[in-house]
């Protein structure tokens, strides 16, 4: 903790001038800041709604006029990008993909997440320190020997496979977290559901998983985030087009047909608004669970 | 953590006292996690050390190499370029996330209308894909039609223009600017969560001594961020080592002539292109061995300020 200020500092002016002038200064100061928040949603809100604009235009207007909303709005961009981009099959996938992967997630992390904070056994020290040594190796740096692996049991192309292998890949630090809300529970709750003759398992799904729900919200909210814009091990693991998630859809589509702007602005479009429009409506829940998650480790 | 009376014992031996104590129901409980960790974590992690000391087009038998792909590494230039981009990427990311995430952080930590949503909106491209956020810049930096060589013109600055992904001198710095933009948001918002701890009592002490904000900053709201600075590290650090193939990939490929080119995606095309499974797997472990190098020298240093967070 560091000295707040140094006293040599504190040579006062009249206390009255001093609000004064800090009133003038302090609308000036506003102004600023006003303005710099403005520059800042323009660098972050205007490129998504150039794309949105893009997205309606023709494809002479999207060279006439590169900065304006569209003149009239071309909805058979979405129609063509739907088509050709082959949305439909993708869409399914990303959520048969990211959905499975949610569920073995949740499966598996919570009752080993349990026995790491509240069963005493041989080897827990060496479970926990292996998770925590885990998250420091990236799957990115495995992917060869994990191709090798997933080829190995026969799970390229194959997407309930590449939902365990996402699964996995998330486990440590999901591991981690729900531990750290399983410890914070009080003790005598359990104790009391275990003189009543409840098993550990009874104990984990009807009492101790229902008062960590704001654990799993936050484990579902970072491995949804992961895991339904991953392009990287989906690209390892997912050659064949029939079988490809969004991500992979899309560059595909943008290597392929690399002059129909407003197609791609279309696609760009379908893919990322309903995300973006789930996060405003639950931007609250989101950013309180993202921030809790980053300062308890 | 639970200390929790010991249920009655009767077994003496180690065994008997595993199962039935809580051993075997805590057994049963991390199976699964331990079977998928195993196959898809573990596995794999062991298999590229073993798979790195050998060579392996994927197909044939492989043969015992030793560490010659260890060895062959250190004189390809093209890998100590991606290296090199990447530690320059690395950086560069990292001082830019923090300085610009404190700050406008700073900027939302104030009373202001419409706060909410300047905070929603600078936190938007956090949930847009990499390839979503590549693709789009990848049109900005369009040297044609795109929007950053046309606001140059339309503010008389036509002479700034740029091939921006085309020029091996400045690729790399284009890419660098994309991936801040994408978690510039995300860095705000911890370093915000940050500043609504610091109890405003210091600040009002260091106001009764005369301190201007330039000095509260420096001596109140900086010496009280640093655990929050650490975890903005950490969470940079490890992204910006391994989280950079998609947008590499999707922008420029690695070009021009390899001066985008990272460790990943060099990696990558080693691999599927040229088939040298062995060499990609070793060029894994050697950035496996940085990000855990450097992940456990800045822990060791937090530990030593002790900021246990």
């Amino acid at each position: 903790m560091s000295t707040a200020a140094n006293p040599s500092l504190s040579l006062g002016n009249g206390m009255a001038s001093h609000r004064r002038r800090l009133g003038a200064r302090g609308i000036l100061e506003l102004a600023g800041i006003y303005a710099a928040l403005v520059l800042v949603l323009m660098e972050t809100i205007y490129p998504l709604l150039w794309v949105l604009f893009g997205s309606l235009k023709t494809k002479q207007e999207m060279l006439s006029n590169i900065w304006g909303p569209p003149s009239s709005l071309v909805f058979q961009n979405y129609v063509d990008a739907w088509r050709i981009a082959g949305m439909g099959s993708r869409i399914v996938s990303s959520i048969f993909v990211t959905g499975s992967a949610l569920i073995i997630l949740v499966v598996v992390a919570t009752p080993c997440a349990y026995a790491l904070a509240r069963l005493r056994f041989p080897g827990r020290g060496l479970v926990l320190a292996v998770a925590v040594a885990a998250m420091l190796v990236p799957p990115q740096v495995m992917a060869i020997p994990l191709f090798m692996v997933a080829r190995d049991l026969g799970l390229i192309n194959n997407r309930l496979g590449i939902a365990f292998v996402y699964a996995a890949t998330s486990l440590p630090l999901s591991v981690f977290i729900l531990r750290s809300f399983f410890v914070t529970l009080p003790a005598d709750l359990e104790d009391a559901a275990r003189v009543d003759g409840a098993s550990r398992l009874a104990i984990l799904i009807h009492i101790m998983l229902p008062l960590i729900r704001p654990g799993v919200a936050l484990i579902l909210i970072f491995g949804f985030i992961e895991i339904w814009n991953d392009f990287f091990l989906a690209f390892l693991l997912l050659r064949d087009p029939s079988v490809q998630t969004i991500p992979l859809g899309l560059v595909s589509f943008f290597q392929q047909y690399d002059s129909l702007w407003t197609l791609y602005f279309a696609a760009l479009t379908i893919t990322t608004l309903p995300v973006i429009v789930v996060f405003i409506a639950m931007q609250r829940q989101f950013i309180a669970g993202l921030t809790a998650g980053a300062v308890k480790g | 953590m639970s200390t929790r009376p010991q249920e009655a014992a009767p077994s003496t031996s180690r065994f008997g006292r595993f199962v039935s104590g809580d051993g075997a129901v805590a057994f049963v409980m991390i199976l699964p996690a331990a079977i998928l960790f195993g196959l898809f974590y573990l596995w794999p992690f062991v298999n590229g050390f073993w798979l790195s000391l050998h060579n392996w087009d994927g197909f044939s038998d492989p043969i015992w190499a030793g560490f010659s792909n260890y060895q062959r590494l250190t004189h390809d230039r093209i890998f100590l370029g991606a290296l090199r981009n990447n530690l320059i990427f690395v950086v560069a990311v990292v001082v830019l996330k923090n300085v610009l995430g404190l700050g406008l952080a700073l900027l939302l930590n104030r009373a202001l209308i419409g706060r909410t949503f300047f905070r929603a909106a600078a936190f938007i491209p956090v949930t847009m894909s990499f390839v979503a956020v590549g693709l789009l810049w990848s049109w900005i930096y369009n040297p044609v039609f795109g929007l950053l060589n046309g606001a140059l013109d339309l503010f008389g600055l036509g002479g700034l223009k740029q091939s921006w992904l085309g020029d091996a001198d400045i690729a790399l710095y284009s890419i660098i600017v994309v991936d801040v933009w994408k978690w510039l948001g995300f860095h705000a918002v911890i370093y915000l969560a940050g500043l609504q701890t610091i109890p405003s009592e210091l600040y009002e002490s260091a106001k009764m001594d005369g301190a201007g904000p330039v000095q509260r900053f420096w001596h109140v709201t900086l010496p009280m961020m640093m655990p929050i600075v650490f975890i903005n590290t950490i969470l940079g650090l490890s992204g910006a080592f391994v989280r950079n193939f998609d947008i590499v990939y999707v922008l420029t490929k690695g070009g021009p002539n390899h001066a985008t080119e990272v460790v990943l995606t060099y990696m990558m095309s080693k691999a599927f292109q040229d088939g040298a499974m062995s060499y990609a797997a070793a060029i894994g472990y050697v950035l496996f061995l940085i990000v855990g190098l450097a992940s456990v020298g800045l822990l060791a240093l937090m530990r030593r300020q002790r900021l246990d967070v």
